[in-house]
């Protein structure tokens, strides 16, 4: 017994180890925005003797992240809202409705979920330039959607299986229409999936440069990714002002995470034990 | 987008009170709802479902299905002022002939060597953490942060980390090792950004591993240690066949992540370089469309990767089919 006790020990030194290797970057950073730029130069590793907030203040207002920072909330906000509500609607037909070619059409999503942005976003940029709506909010917004829906749809066909059948006759008894029993018990009834997918949606949609870059070529619409990828050069010699351009839009990730994250874990999850 | 790529069913258990059927179209419960009273308004309820589905199939089908024929059909015509023009294989013949793609996909055969790594780490800890390793609580939040940041921030990190007079080689010069050209060294680049994104979603696995865990079943384990059962013997023959679809899946998930999720680390911190060292199909095809104006060629490049990913994805299953087989 005393000896399992050691072999225990022994194994949790090095993984303590690894959960400061984990922290420590964020930790580092977060060292580093707290410093001048001559603390900076003179030492980069001690500890910053107070905390300042003049280098995220410069980060904000100096770099255009405010304006970095909008362009991402509406483009998120707008892609989140959209894939729930189609999301939710899609998953609710297939699993509880009956109908003509929802086989096949649950096999369409199923085999988009597999293709990678990368694979098709040269085809991608020339249809939303036909449609006119390269480098608008609405062509982001579009292109996040695509892209995120088939996962959507999945997770919500899923929860919508679990719902039992015997609810919604009862509902339909009542006079419900298709479109009464939608908005009137599968919304609130779904709200624990809903809020699960729509945090992971958030977050990769907040995280994303890929899409962003491809969609929002001009300057003024970068997202807050992007923007981040453009103060490195403009920062270049002034570091403590890039980390704290980093911690703003590690912020609202770390927020989430905080909050949720029980419901981010299972939304990664899901799928995985069975299939 | 690695999170974004669940496999085929959905696991409806996870998202909380559901039970579990597979999350394939329902067949039994709308006949009977439509019978009832509804009667009233067939044709509307006839309808609903293709109403409820439209958006859904409209973006689905326009914005990803419809791409990925029409880049395949891209990438047989020509760039510049053969622009439209059919040029049969000129592309690809083109793509085979660009050291830069060529290293790509040399970097992709590295990445391939490299999955066992990045899927038995998390493995392991994930095992640790289910035999309640002192602190067990806690590793499982901590690991999994990094896997939630976005690539760009990760890399913008790591940057400063990695610079040569950063954290990285100041650790190596407190154990007397020199200090490493982490990104600026052709031999090194590729392994670094690799390390540095196994770093960022080793926790992603992870907690894929312990949801796994969380189906074992636990009597078997416990009484493989009462027989005296090594650790290594309890995941040689309890723990590994047990967990062979979850195996399966990190496997899976792993090598999708790999190859289509690096795009933001290589673009903050290397920009394919030094000597284009660290390019990958999905860079390649990025500096293509939106520096070089060569969609053609992106297009056939991205063909390429489609294949890739498709073999990369069949064989897997087939191997660790066969092998679960045998267990």
């Amino acid at each position: 017994m005393s000896r399992n006790r050691i072999g225990r020990w022994l194994i949790a030194v090095p993984m303590a180890a690894l959960a400061l290797a984990t922290i420590y970057p964020l930790v580092f950073t977060a060292n580093v925005a707290s410093k001048t730029r001559h603390e900076y130069v003179l030492d980069r590793f001690s500890v910053a003797e107070s905390p300042r907030w003049e280098n995220f203040g410069a980060a904000w207002s100096g770099a255009d992240m405010e304006r970095y920072f909008l362009n991402s909330v509406i483009a998120v906000a707008g892609a989140v809202a959209l894939l729930l509500l189609i999301g939710s609607m899609a998953g609710f037909a297939l699993s509880r409705l009956r109908f003509r070619g929802s086989r096949a059409l649950f096999l369409g999503c199923l085999a988009a979920l597999f293709i990678p942005f990368q694979v098709i976003m040269v085809p991608l940029a020339r249809v939303m330039g036909q449609i006119g709506l390269m480098d608008t909010y609405p062509g982001l917004i579009l292109a996040y959607v695509a892209q995120f829906l088939p996962f959507t749809v999945f997770l919500m066909t899923s929860y919508y299986t679990g719902i039992p059948a015997e609810i919604i006759d009862a509902a339909r008894i009542d006079g419900n229409s298709v479109y009464g029993v939608y908005l009137r018990m599968m919304l609130p009834l779904g709200r624990p999936a809903l809020l699960s997918v729509g945090i992971l949606n958030a977050l990769f949609c907040w995280n994303d440069v890929l899409i962003a870059l491809l969609m929002m070529p001009s300057a003024e619409h970068r997202t807050l990714m992007v923007g981040i990828t453009s103060l490195r050069g403009q920062y270049s010699d002034d570091i403590p002002a890039f980390a704290a351009g980093v911690l703003i839009a590690a912020l609202p990730i770390l927020l989430l995470y905080l909050f949720f994250q029980r419901q981010i874990t299972a939304g990664v999850t899901a799928g995985s034990t069975k299939g | 987008m690695p999170i974004g790529s669940p496999p085929s069913s959905v696991r409806a258990s996870a998202l909380g009170r559901i039970e579990g059927r597979e999350g394939a179209p329902a067949r039994r419960a709308a006949p009977r709802s439509r019978r009832g009273r509804a009667s009233r308004r067939p044709r509307a309820d006839r309808l609903a479902p293709y109403v409820l589905m439209a958006p859904a199939v409209l973006i689905i089908a326009g914005l990803r299905l419809y791409p990925l024929a029409l880049g395949v059909n891209f990438s047989f015509t020509g760039d510049g002022d053969r622009n439209g023009q059919a040029v049969g294989l000129d592309n690809y013949a083109a793509l085979f002939d660009d050291p830069l793609f060529r290293q790509a996909l040399q970097n992709v055969g590295l990445l391939v060597l490299l999955l066992p790594i990045a899927v038995a780490i998390p493995g392991l800890l994930a095992t640790f953490i289910y035999l309640r390793v002192p602190g067990h609580r806690i590793y499982r939040s901590v690991y999994f942060f990094p896997a939630v940041l976005s690539p760009v921030i990760v890399g913008a990190i790591f940057n400063l980390l990695l610079a040569y007079d950063g954290t990285a080689n100041t650790v190596l010069g407190l154990v007397g090792l020199g200090p490493v050209d982490w990104l600026g060294d052709p031999d090194t680049a590729m392994v670094t950004v690799v390390g540095v994104h196994v770093w960022a979603t080793f926790g992603m696995a992870l907690v894929v591993f312990l949801a796994g865990f969380a189906t074992l079943d636990a009597a078997l384990v416990d009484a493989a240690r009462i027989d005296g059962a090594s650790l290594p013997q309890v995941v040689r023959h309890v723990i590994v066949p047990g967990l062979s679809r979850t195996i399966q899946f990190v496997f899976v998930t792993t090598m999708i992540g790999l190859l289509t999720s690096m795009f933001g680390l290589l673009y903050v911190m290397t920009s394919g370089g030094p000597e284009g060292s660290t390019y990958l199909p999905e860079y390649y095809i990025w500096v293509q469309q939106g520096q070089m104006n060569r969609p053609a060629l992106a297009s056939a490049a991205s063909t390429v990767l489609f294949g890739i990913m498709l073999v990369v994805g069949l064989l897997q299953i087939a191997v660790l089919r066969r092998a679960g087989r045998e267990d």
